[in-house]
């Protein structure tokens, strides 16, 4: 396994140990240290994908996050993850990963023909092209047009690994451990302060590693021993969001085969900072000439970091095409590692690199530009001419050809945190303007280039973020001068690029232009240029100057598409953290729940809380003969259900009272201690609210139930009221739901059963009548009687504290075991509730009003209450609004569905919608109750219920929807 | 009908906390327990702070604490939790005494209800019990903001928390509703999972 391209010597991997890997199915070895485009390159792999929508032949291109080609789907089965950058894939031994886009195979890749059709695929061609026939568009274009683009595939099988989430806070955020980034980590940190250092790289210190002088070892040992400083390496911050609280994710174990056990494979961290020092660099930027993305052309700084870090020849024979000196260091970096230089061409008339270049024996071909590359499927050269020469040109032989138009400070995360972008004539791009929030910027990132400015940039910013000082040591100065010519696009024959992942040429931007999508976001959006993974980081820019020329206006004055949250690609593992499966969102138990599954009750969900629907029986056939027996139980002899998910508050206070009359359209002032009232409450625009029993325990004590659902919003009303519209009242509350376990003894043996085991309370129907409260003991446990009924027989609630549940529950059991007791489900509750045409939330939806659910009584004759004004409205009081109303199936037997309309016979008009069905215990067959217009008067009549989704149409009877006991007797006797 | 097939396991979540040694092995694990406690909530009823901070101090010798902050009295610790508003917690009693304690010595000055069986605590201790509370909790933990006997009321792993800081080692009660007390037992312990963690 011989690794031509390596040098022979440096680089910060260790050659002592060779790692194996796979790249499509093909036997590769490189060394720890190497990035899988680093080892690719070190076998003199170039060709690693196809392009996005034209399937050209693309190589390795960058050495970092701003990498357009070379993406892979790394690691195969459940693991597979598409679109990750070869440039950032830290090597490890039996790495395996694939090239994406080609079809059938990377050097054959049938669809490359696209680029013979090319002019059918310009930008915005999916608007245009495949118009017609619309039919066509579903069938046949769309599912091509996804086979032959798009990026990678992902896993389509559930993620074996855990991902985990953290919250941080420091003092200081230092994001990017270049030179700067660790000179501002060093001086904070040695001010005390609370340090979080992010880098996305797996090695600090950027550019300077394998090409140390000792200062970053030295400073990176000074960083390890201070307890107050974080160093978070594999850390990318994504985003920047209001009052410097930004998101980034660890990639704790993308480097390892598997995770080890018990550890996330990637972290979602949340980091809140006092202030934040961008150090996070600068992108070199290229420039468009045609064919500017045959595999072979490469940033320049790029090359010179394979040479220095990995120590690998990104090529044989260099030429480098650059409008700046400080490019030229990267070409020297190659030269002197032995690399063939095949010369320099530069659109500028002179320079001080130009001259040293030409000292080093490199021909240089000053104003001068390169206007094509040949090669298939890898540079063999490139054509050079005269800048403004109409006249000939020069084909160059190279396999290599370095490109650098400039840097762009990576100035996306200052830029989200409102940060205002300036224009630099020198460098011919966008610096960090005066911040808005307690932040920084340093280095690169600030547009500073030569290391030991940088450093000193970072040392003053890591002061000036801490509020301290401190000295520290620079490293040896490496001059650069960035300043360039400016230089964005080289016309000619062939495709000049300016996304080079999206497959965006200038011609496009200029056809946005043409179009009329002249706004730089406009024309992001129609040619989708800096949409791709790398956003953009190296063309941008470009695209941006092609779009303003097209304009006619400054480059500075076209401006660039916001920068927004994700600066580089986050994986929905990482977003998704640890709340998966059960982790999503919290399951509510009942104190009773585990006698339910002890007695193998079937659960349905209610809200948060798990609650039994039915518990079957041997004797049961299917899930509503369970059902059925409950409810029967409950109607003939006795029946217990747990109702503790009921929501229970403790109100309290001298105007508790007065409190409860302003909320409820009915009064509880004049309510009697020892006794319970039903109640109703509206919102404030007249809708129906909640409803629920409220019992008085003390003059100043009330003791509110809600229904399951509203236990929390009724909460909220209450303490919004309190807190913001009536202060002065002197009111407390507190949610007692967990503390007080519940369950309903409902039937015509309830008192006869309870009677057994409550003690110190007479329960005869004289000393505790219907609605009647009382404290009592059960087997010694504190309980709370309530003679209230749901069901519409006789029934008890008796509540305990939550510990003495089970206590209390089997009491109840053994008790009414002479009268066939049975517990009861939810369903068999709502079975008893529709019997009795009694309202829950499907009735109480948020669109009814008290008259249309015959509650109208219960506004009280005088006194404000919230609501009331508003229910007054036109809209709501109109008497053919729909009204509650039951319902009979002519023919018994026949099923009617929930949902279903109501129609006059043979009309398709709805007048009305099923809220509830069951099937009845005390009458035959279904029964249902519905909301219908003019419901009161159809009474007696006929209409239809029809379910068109079903193909269901049912001949129904409009009856009262008190189906049983209307004259509510049972509950009195 | 809706039915769900999820039959849930017991409503404490006792099972999820058997004892021994759980999750990595060969760090420093957090030790996780249930604490049996009482739970009693006292809310000031209007301009009455002043009685029951001195019926308070009376009774149980506690210096009612201000936002954010935690007092021990003799037996029992205060908690603020709202506006004049504290949780009384002690080791567990006889049924409702230490409620009936409290309003005696309060009469009407104060609200008093007892959630001994409302609330769970749940204890966490060790050397990265920040770090694992870290996974969900917003509230900074570092010493330099926070520490014994601070408190705070906000949100851990989607669930209404107070959070009482009890000592350095860092160790925290965790006061949670007892109806959500397994789903709570479920997301601590596999957070814990990383560091790993000990019941005793």
């Amino acid at each position: 396994m011989t690794q031509p391209f390596r040098t022979r010597a440096g680089g910060q991997i260790d050659r002592t140990v060779t790692l194996s890997f796979r790249f499509d199915g093909k036997v590769y070895a490189g060394h720890p240290g190497d990035t899988l485009a680093s080892a690719l390159l070190a076998n003199g792999v170039r060709l690693v994908g196809r392009s996005f929508k034209l399937h050209r032949p693309r190589g390795i291109y960058a050495a970092g996050a701003e990498e357009p080609n070379a993406l892979a789907e790394l690691r195969t089965g459940a693991r597979r993850e598409p679109n990750t950058r070869m440039t950032q894939i830290e090597l490890y031994a039996g790495l395996e990963a694939a090239s994406q886009n080609r079809w059938p195979s990377l050097r054959w890749d049938l669809l490359s023909l696209n680029g013979l059709i090319a002019p059918v695929l310009s930008s915005g061609f999916y608007y245009k092209t495949f118009m017609w026939p619309a039919s066509f568009w579903e069938k046949v274009y769309e599912p091509l047009i996804r086979r032959s683009s798009g990026l990678g595939r992902a896993a389509g099988l559930a993620d074996p690994d855990r991902y985990d989430t953290v919250n941080a806070h420091c003092d200081v955020l230092v994001i990017g451990a270049g030179v700067a980034g660790l000179a501002a980590a060093l001086v904070a940190g040695a001010t005390g302060a609370r340090v979080m250092l992010c880098e996305q790289d797996f090695l600090l210190g950027a550019g300077l590693v394998g090409q140390d002088d000792g200062w970053r070892e030295a400073t990176l040992a000074a960083l390890a021993a201070m307890a107050n400083v974080t160093l978070l390496p594999r850390t990318n911050v994504f985003g920047a969001y209001d009052a410097n609280v930004v998101g980034a994710v660890e990639r704790v174990a993308d480097h390892l085969p598997e995770p080890p056990p018990h550890t996330p494979r990637q972290r979602y961290w949340t980091i809140r900072a006092g202030t934040i020092v961008h150090a996070t660099g600068a992108h070199e930027r290229f420039i468009a000439f045609p064919d500017n993305d045959r595999p072979g052309v490469m940033l320049a700084g790029a090359a010179a970091t394979y040479v220095a870090r990995y120590g690998v020849k990104p090529g044989n024979r260099a030429l480098l095409f650059a409008n700046n000196d400080a490019a030229y260091l990267s070409l020297f970096t190659l030269h002197d590692a032995g690399v063939v230089m095949a010369g320099i061409v530069d659109p500028r008339a002179e320079s001080p690199a130009q001259a040293a270049a030409r000292a080093r024996g490199i021909t240089v071909w000053s104003a001068s530009q390169v206007i094509g590359t040949s090669g298939a499927l890898a540079l063999t050269g490139a054509r050079i001419a005269r800048v403004g020469s109409a006249g000939t040109d020069t084909l160059v032989a190279a396999d290599l050809l370095l490109v650098s138009g400039g840097i762009n400070p990576a100035v996306q995360l200052a830029s989200q945190s409102r940060t205002p972008l300036d224009w630099s004539e020198p460098l011919a791009t966008w610096v960090p303007g005066v911040p808005v929030l307690a932040q920084f910027s340093a280095g690169a990132a600030n547009g500073v280039s030569g290391l030991r400015e940088a450093a000193a940039d970072g040392a003053r910013s890591g002061a000036a973020a801490s509020g301290g000082d401190a000295a520290i040591a620079l490293p040896e100065d490496v001059p650069a001068d960035a300043t360039v010519l400016p230089l964005w696009e080289v016309k000619g024959r062939g495709k000049a690029f300016v996304d080079i992942q999206d497959d965006v040429t200038a011609n496009d931007i200029r056809l946005a232009a043409r179009e009329g999508y002249k706004h730089i976001e406009h024309a992001k959006r129609y040619t989708t240029h800096t949409m791709g993974t790398d956003q953009g980081k190296s063309g941008g820019l470009v695209g941006a100057a092609v779009l303003a020329e097209a304009r006619g206006e400054t480059v500075q004055n076209v401006g660039m598409p916001t920068f927004r949250p994700f600066t580089s690609p986050v994986t929905w593992g990482a977003i998704a953290g640890a709340n998966i499966g059960k982790h999503f969102a919290p399951t509510r138990l009942s104190p009773l729940h585990d006698w339910h599954v002890k007695r193998a009750a079937v659960f349905m969900d209610a809200g948060q809380w798990l609650r039994p629907a039915y518990y079957p029986a041997p004797v049961d056939s299917d899930g509503w003969d369970s059902v059925l027996r409950e409810a029967r139980a409950a109607r003939r002899g006795v029946a217990v259900c747990d109702v503790s998910t009921l929501g229970k508050i403790d109100v309290q206070g001298r105007d508790a009272a007065r409190f409860l009359d302003r909320l409820y359209t009915n009064t509880f002032s004049n309510l009697a201690i020892g006794r319970a009232r039903y109640g109703l409450m509206l919102r404030e625009d007249g809708i129906v609210f909640d409803d629920g029993t409220t019992s008085r325990l003390a003059q100043d004590h009330f003791f509110v139930t809600t229904t399951t659902a509203n236990a929390g919003p009724v909460m909220q009303h209450m303490e919004f009221y309190l807190q913001t519209v009536w202060p002065e009242l002197d009111v407390t509350l507190a949610s007692v739901t967990d503390q007080w376990a519940a369950m309903s003894i409902a039937g015509p043996k309830s008192r006869a059963t309870i009677s057994k085991i409550v003690d110190g309370l007479d329960l005869s129907n004289e000393a505790f009548p219907f609605m009647a409260v009382a404290d009592a003991t059960v087997r010694g446990c504190a309980v709370r009687v309530f003679r209230i009924s749901f069901s519409g027989e006789m029934a008890y609630e008796i509540a305990t504290p939550a510990g003495h549940a089970e206590t209390v529950w089997r009491a109840v059991l053994e008790a009414g075991e002479e009268f066939g007791i049975e517990p009861y489900g939810v369903e068999a509750l709502g079975l008893l509730r529709i019997e009795k045409g009694h309202v829950t939330g499907a009735e109480l939806n948020g669109q009814t009003t008290a008259a249309d659910v015959g509650l109208e009584k219960m506004f009280k004759k005088r006194g404000d209450f919230v609501g009331r004004v508003l229910a007054q409205r036109p809209g709501l009081t109109d008497a053919a609004r729909p009204r509650l109303v039951g319902l009979r199936p002519v023919t018994r037997g026949e099923q009617m569905r929930a949902g279903m309309h109501l129609v006059e016979t043979g009309s398709s008009h709805s007048l009305g919608w099923i809220t509830a069905v069951t099937r009845a215990v005390e009458l035959d067959g279904w029964i249902g109750l519905a909301m219908l217009e003019n419901g009161a008067s159809r009474i007696g009549s006929r209409m239809q219920a029809a379910s068109p989704l079903h193909g269901a149409l049912v001949d129904v009877e409009i009856v009262s929807p008190h189906f049983v006991d209307p004259e509510n007797a049972r509950v009195r006797v | 009908m809706s039915v769900s097939n999820h039959s849930g396991s017991n409503h404490s979540g006792s099972d999820l906390l058997a004892p021994g040694a759980h999750g990595a092995v060969g760090g420093e694990p957090v030790r996780i327990a249930l604490r049996s406690c009482d739970v009693v909530q006292v809310l000031a009823r209007k301009g009455r702070a002043g009685d029951v901070a001195a019926a308070l101090l009376g009774a149980l010798g506690l210096v009612l604490p201000g936002p954010g902050h935690a007092a021990d009295g003799r037996g029992a610790s205060a908690l603020w939790v709202q506006p004049e508003g504290w949780f009384v917690v002690a080791p567990r009693g006889a049924d409702g005494a230490l409620a009936s304690a409290i309003k005696a010595a309060c009469g009407d000055a104060a609200s008093v209800i007892d959630q001994s069986h409302g609330r769970a605590v749940v204890s966490i201790s060790g050397t990265r019990a920040a770090w694992v509370l870290a996974k969900s909790c917003r509230v900074d933990l570092h010493p330099s903001a926070f520490g014994p006997g601070r408190v705070a009321s906000t949100q851990l792993f989607h669930l209404a928390a107070t959070l009482h800081q009890t000592d350095a080692v860092p160790s925290f009660d965790l006061i949670v509703f007892s109806t959500f007390l397994r789903s709570f037992l479920e997301s601590l312990t596999h957070a814990a999972e990383e560091t790993g963690y000990v019941v005793a």
